[in-house]
Parts: structure tokens; sequence; C-alpha cells
């Protein structure tokens, strides 16, 4: 045991600049992160402005639970969020093998500055952007579907394709950003493993499947737990910025609803018993796919 | 783990001890009263402000025969209403606070003053408020707002109104015929917009339709109006417009900054802006960069005429803090900007940069259009020099002509997630109406979903509170 503490110790010495570099980001951890935890109490409780809260228990949930929207804006985050995840989680793992593959480092580096850009965007930008680009019947999408005949869509207004609008913006704002951590990863894997391959005989894709992949498998497993655990942040400001009232039962999700009827009306209780009810699916999701992922693969987050 | 677990509360304690707000206090410097203020777009510490809030504590010192400081509550930056929320959620309550917004919370737990009392002992309140004030007053007594009803006025191009006969429309058909011929004389343009609803439109169109009221009399009991009868023959009016080209066919992603574009752009010809100022605001602009001005249109005439305006509540105003120890000041302070001397000062501006006196003459400087009053915007106030242009007074001239009060009431707590989950459903049975997704015969099942859905419990509500 004193062995131990001893190490701990020295290890700490060791890496002293690391940990004090470090501080920072466990201190906003702390103030943003740690101890809101504790706020989530109000969501039992009647704030009182002035004076104690009173403990009013499942109240604010009861409320939640029974309004006449809040399964459909339940659903309505659950498909948008599967949605996203169905395709905002894969396409940055082939972004990150097809730009491994480009053998021009020039290019490389302009391309992936360029798709990283859209990252820095905000969604206001971004809404505004999209709702120009699929205007009906003169946005430029619509102008070049109209070439090939077919007939304008109301892309912003159709319950039909607006979720799909919600993806694929999502996409173009992080496939660059997100395929750093693969493109990482990718960098990282030992070239003798390539070496060894190409004398063997193996072809590119070969190399891809073989080497590739497993290599970045448990970068591949964490990220996808770690998304699971924001499943039912299906985007606010997104959905905030793109929403109009002719698909507003479509896509209006829990962080929507809890703003219009919890912050807008300082009802902070009700809000924060949606954000704990959120908070606790994301935890359950994580826990369980981190144990389904162990017994599939042996791979964990932690 | 014991040390991790010390640790982590010591910077628990440390947190909630930087974040906790102080405790309400009286604050009195050197035994001058201080009245702290919370408002929207004030800060404190801009030059103009400095100057303001000098001249009203100047003149409200003289108006109350003692000495009182004004102190402004600088607020950060971001959405007021949630930033003074938690402002007040931390303790830090001033005396007099601007809400647009997020009172009701705090009214229903007795933290505001009913203000009926002041309001029925002064003598420029009475003068000040207008029919439509006193009925909100009545309704909810815990907000002042002093300001012409935020009715939208239609708003069309000089030059287009004039091309298409330049004679004022009167009924639906005239409305109608007007922007029949501007979509004939411009039609790459469309007649005219809104803003993602049809809201700003509706108070020209509704009252024409049969729509006098949030709640319309039908038989012996009350109907809410988005499921009447005359609600579906607007819609029936509206389909028309969109069909045929003359409402913007983009009118449901566009937004308040895109519908100016449109009209200072000539992609469109009639927009419905908030009368006064803003009827200014479009006609300099149009000025700019047309070359034409605008003219203000009356709301369409047809079962009745005028501009509904609700008696449920303000929306925005002032209120007293039931915790402060100055009410009866607080309250002097608000009355004092409604007199005759109080107006000139907050809607003139400062001396030397929003206008300059030549002898008893008040002339604005181009820099009045960069000044808004802080506090109350009376109507019936008659200042040394016109504030407003023709087309801002004219909207006035309207509102005061055509407004009429709508007795509606704030819809309460228990029911407000219900009220979204309806207005959600109305919102999409409108757009989809309008736009022709669905023929108007829909709007019966619409009107049947609407019930099913829990508009039965909001009317059984209303009926007893309107009987």
């Amino acid at each position: 045991m004193k062995l131990k503490k001893e190490q701990l110790k020295r290890q700490l010495y060791r890496d002293r600049y690391l940990y004090l570099l470090f501080l920072p980001v466990l201190t906003f951890f702390i103030i943003w992160h740690y101890i809101p935890i504790w706020g989530a109490r109000i969501a039992f409780q009647d704030v009182k402005y002035v004076g104690k809260n009173v403990w009013v228990g499942f109240k604010h949930f009861k409320v939640l639970f029974s309004s006449p929207v809040f399964f459909r804006v339940f659903m309505n985050t659950i498909a948008i969020s599967a949605m996203k995840i169905f395709l905002c989680f894969p396409l940055p793992i082939i972004l990150a093998f097809l730009l491994n593959e480009v053998r021009s480092h020039n290019y490389r580096k302009i391309v992936q500055s360029i798709i990283y850009l859209p990252h820095f965007l905000s969604w206001v930008v971004i809404a505004g952007i999209f709702i120009s680009l699929l205007q009906a019947p003169d946005g430029v999408i619509n102008q070049i579907i109209g070439f090939f005949g077919v007939k304008p869509i109301s892309f912003m207004t159709s319950t039909k394709h607006i979720r799909w609008v919600f993806v694929w913006s999502e996409v173009w704002r992080s496939i660059g950003w997100d395929s750093i951590l693969y493109i990482a990863a990718i960098n990282n894997i030992a070239l003798e493993l390539y070496d060894a391959a190409t004398v063997d005989g193996a072809s590119r894709w070969q190399q891809a499947f073989k080497i590739t992949l497993p290599s970045i498998l448990p970068t591949i497993i964490t990220v996808f737990i770690l998304n699971l655990g924001f499943f039912m942040n299906a985007g606010f400001d997104q959905v905030f910025n793109m929403m109009n009232d002719a698909v507003i039962n479509h896509v209006d999700i829990i962080d929507t609803y809890v703003y219009r009827i919890g912050l807008g009306k300082g009802n902070y209780s009700l809000g924060t018993a949606a954000g704990l009810f959120k908070g606790v699916i994301g935890l359950f999701l994580i826990l369980s796919t981190d144990k389904l992922s162990r017994k599939v693969t042996g791979e964990g987050v932690w | 783990m014991k040390k991790l677990v010390s640790i982590l509360s010591l910077c628990v304690l440390v947190a909630v001890g930087l974040f906790a707000g102080g405790a309400q206090e009286q604050k009195v410097e050197n035994g001058v009263p201080v009245i702290r203020v919370v408002c929207k777009d004030v800060p404190p510490d801009e030059p103009d402000n400095i100057a303001y809030i000098k001249k009203v504590q100047e003149g409200f010192s003289a108006y109350v025969g003692q000495e009182v400081k004004l102190e402004y509550v600088k607020m950060p930056d971001g959405a007021y209403a949630e930033k003074l929320n938690l402002m007040i959620l931390s303790g830090d309550i001033p005396d007099l606070i601007y809400f647009q917004g997020g009172d009701e919370a705090i009214a229903q737990q007795n933290l505001l003053v009913d203000m009926t009392p002041y309001i029925a002992g002064s003598e420029v309140m009475q003068k000040a408020l207008m029919d439509f004030n006193k009925q909100r007053m009545a309704n909810y007594p815990y907000l002042l707002w002093l300001a012409p009803p935020r009715a939208r006025t239609a708003t069309i191009r000089e030059d287009w109104f004039k091309e298409a006969g330049g004679k004022v429309p009167v009924t639906i058909d005239d409305y109608y015929n007007l922007m029949k011929a501007i979509k004939q004389n411009h039609p790459q343009a469309a007649a005219v917009t809104d803003t993602g609803n049809t809201d700003r439109m509706d108070f020209t169109f509704d009252q024409a339709f049969g729509i006098t009221a949030t709640w319309l009399k039908e038989g012996s009991s009350y109907v809410y109006k988005g499921v009447s009868s005359a609600q579906k023959d607007k819609l029936t009016f509206y389909q028309k417009l969109y069909a045929e080209g003359l409402l913007d066919r983009e009118y449901i992603t566009t937004a308040w900054d895109g519908m100016e574009d449109k009209f200072y752009t000539g992609k469109v010809g009639m927009v419905f802006g908030t009368a006064g100022i803003v009827l200014d605001i479009y006609n300099n602009k149009l000025m700019e960069s047309q070359g034409v001005g605008v003219v203000a249109l009356p709301p369409a005439k047809g079962v009745s005429q005028g501009y509904a305006v609700s008696s449920a509540k303000e929306t925005r105003g002032w209120a007293i803090s039931a915790l402060s120890e100055n009410k009866d000041l607080v309250f002097k302070l608000l009355e004092y900007l409604a007199t005759d001397e109080g107006q000139f000062l907050d809607r003139y501006g400062l001396e030397g940069k929003h206008y300059i006196k030549e002898g008893d003459k008040v002339i604005l400087t181009p820099e009045s259009a960069n000044w808004w009053p802080r506090f109350h915007e009376i109507m019936s106030y008659q200042g040394p020099t016109p504030l407003l242009g023709e087309a801002g007074q004219k909207s006035w001239d309207y509102i005061m002509k055509y407004a009429v009060g709508d007795p509606d009431f704030p819809i309460p707590e228990e029911l407000v997630p219900t009220w979204d989950a309806l207005s959600n459903l109305q919102k999409e049975y409108t757009y989809k109406i309008i736009s022709g997704e669905y023929s108007i015969n829909k709007f019966d099942e619409f009107v049947q979903k609407w019930y099913d859905l829990g508009g039965d419990k909001v009317t059984e509500y209303a009926n007893k509170i309107l009987k």
C-alpha cells in the first residue's frame, strides 16, 4: 500500500507540468459539469425566487409526461437522433479512410482545411444557407433538380424531407471535424504492417479492411459509445433555427419543447426535469452499450 | 478516497460561495434613496445613457421634492428575459424591473406589486392609460406599459400603390384587387409577405372576416377564434392569395429581416409593420434604396373593421418589486416619466445630440433616428415637434381609430402544455391549407383534432372565465 502511494507521488511529481496543464480542464468540468448535478434537485422542487424551494417529488415529471405532445416530442427526438447517428457516425470514418488514401500531402491538407471549415459556422448562418439553397422553386437545389425534369420540392416545409435536411446539414457541418480523431488513429498505425502486407501482395482494399479498420476499431467503438451518451441531444440550435410552422409537429424535440415551455416561461423545474430525464436515458445508453461492447468485442470506454 | 471526497466537497463549497446571490438589501447613499432599475438595452456605461439617467434623476428629484439616485443594473449580453429571470432567481431583485416575458412565475409568488391602487390615485396615469391598457391592468395588475398597441399596419410602397390606382382599399375585395394589380404590374414580385405565419396579415383581415376577438361568441358559448367558421373563411381567402402568387410562396421561411429585405429590393409590394416609428423606418430605408416612400393602409372592412387588441395582459412592461422599500417612490418615477416633462425627456433624447433648440422651436437632428423612449410612449402626448413622419403618424391614427379591446385572458399554468400542443396543431394545418397541400375541407378535421387534443378543456375554462 505504502509502495503504491510512493509510486503515485513519484508519478505525480514527474508529470507535474502535465497535471498543471490539465488543471483548467478539471476546474471547468467541476464547475460546469459536476456542480450543476447538485442543481438538478430543482426537478423535484417548486422554485421559490425568495426563500426555500418546496419539495414536490415527481410533480414536474408528471406534468412533463402528461403533456399531450410529450410522447411525440420524445419520438421526434429519438427519430432525428437515430437518423443522425446512422449517417453522421460512419461518414467521418469513411472520409478518414479516403483521405488516408490520398497520396498528395498538399492536396490532402487543402481538402482537410475546407471540410473542417463548416464546423466553425453557427447554426444561424448554416440555417440561412440551407433555407436559401433549398427554397422552392428558386433555390439552387431546386434549379438543379429542375434541370433533370424534377418538379420543385419545398424541402423546408415538407414533412417528408425536413428531417433529412437536418441530417445532411449536420453531416456537412461535422463530417470534417469528426474525421480528425480517425485520421489521428490511422496515422498511429505502424507503417511496418502495411509494408509487410504489401510484400505479401495485399491490395489497397485488403490493407484497408485487414489492417486499418481493425487498428482503429477501439477508437470507433469509444466514439460510438460516447455518441450514444448524447443520443437525446438532437441538436437544439439546429432545430430551433431551421424549423417552421409547417413542420413543427415533426421536428419539435425535447430541447425546443423545454425551451418554449420551461425557460420561456421561467419554469426552471420543468426544464430541469426534462434535462434530467434526458441525462438518465443518456447514462443508461452509455452503460448498456459499454457492457454490450465489452461482451462482443472485448473493448469498452474505460 | 476520503481525500478525494473532501477535495470535491471543498470545490463545491467554494463554487457555491462564488455563485450564490447576495441577500436583498435596500441601498441608501448618504441619506439619498437609491432606486435600482433593470432594463433591456440600456447599459449604464454608455455615454448617451449616462447623460439620460442623469437628466431623469435631476428631473425626478425636482418632481418629488427630494434627492433620489437612479442606479441601472448592467445586464449581460444575450436573451434578456432569461438573464433577468436568472438574476432574480439568484436573489438580486431591483426596485424597478422591465419585463419582456417570464414575469408570470414571479408575480405568482407575490414578488411584484399590484399597481391598481397606485394607478387609481394618479391623475397622470389615468390620463396616459388607454382603454386596452386599463383592461390589461384589470386582468394582470403587475405590468405597466404605456405605449401604443403593437398592432401591425398594412404598408405599401408608394409608387406601386399609385400604379395600382392609388385608392385606399376598404373592403377585402379592394385589398384583393390591389394585390392583383401589384402582381400584374410586377409579375416577378409577390404582392404581400409575412414572417413565418400570418400573424401580421391577420391584423388587417381578422375583423373583416368576423374574427373580432380571441374568443368568439357563437350562440350561448365562446369558441376559440382559430377553430371558428370565420377562421375557415379567412383561410379560404389566404389560400386563394397563395395559389395566385399574391402571397409570397416563401413567407413560411421568411424572418422579419428577410421580409424587410424583400420590401426594400422590390420582391414584394406590401408588408405589415408595427404602427408608429417602424413605418417611418420602412419609409426611410425604402427612400434610400428605391427613392420612394410608403403609404399606411387601414384594416379591411367586412363583418367588422378594426385591430383586435388583447386585454389578457401586457406582454412587456414595468413592474415594481414587492421587496422594494421605496415602492411609492418607484411608482412616482413611472408617473414622472408619463408627465409632459418626463415624456419630453424620454421621447426627444439629449439636447445637442438628438435635438437642438432654436428659441422655442425644437429641431430634430439626424441622430434622433437612433433614439428611442426608454420608458413610455404615450399616444396622447403632444410634443413641440412631431416625432413621427407621415406614414408613422398615419398608422398611429389608424390605431387610435380602429383599435378595439379583445377580452382575452392569460392561459393558466396547468393548461400551458395543452395550449402549446394546440397552437402547434393549428400552425401546421394553417400552413398546409394556405399552401394548398390540404383542401379547405380539411379544416373540419383540424377542428375535431383540436378539441380531441385538449381544446375542449381550454374552451371549458374560457367559458367559465368569460361568463
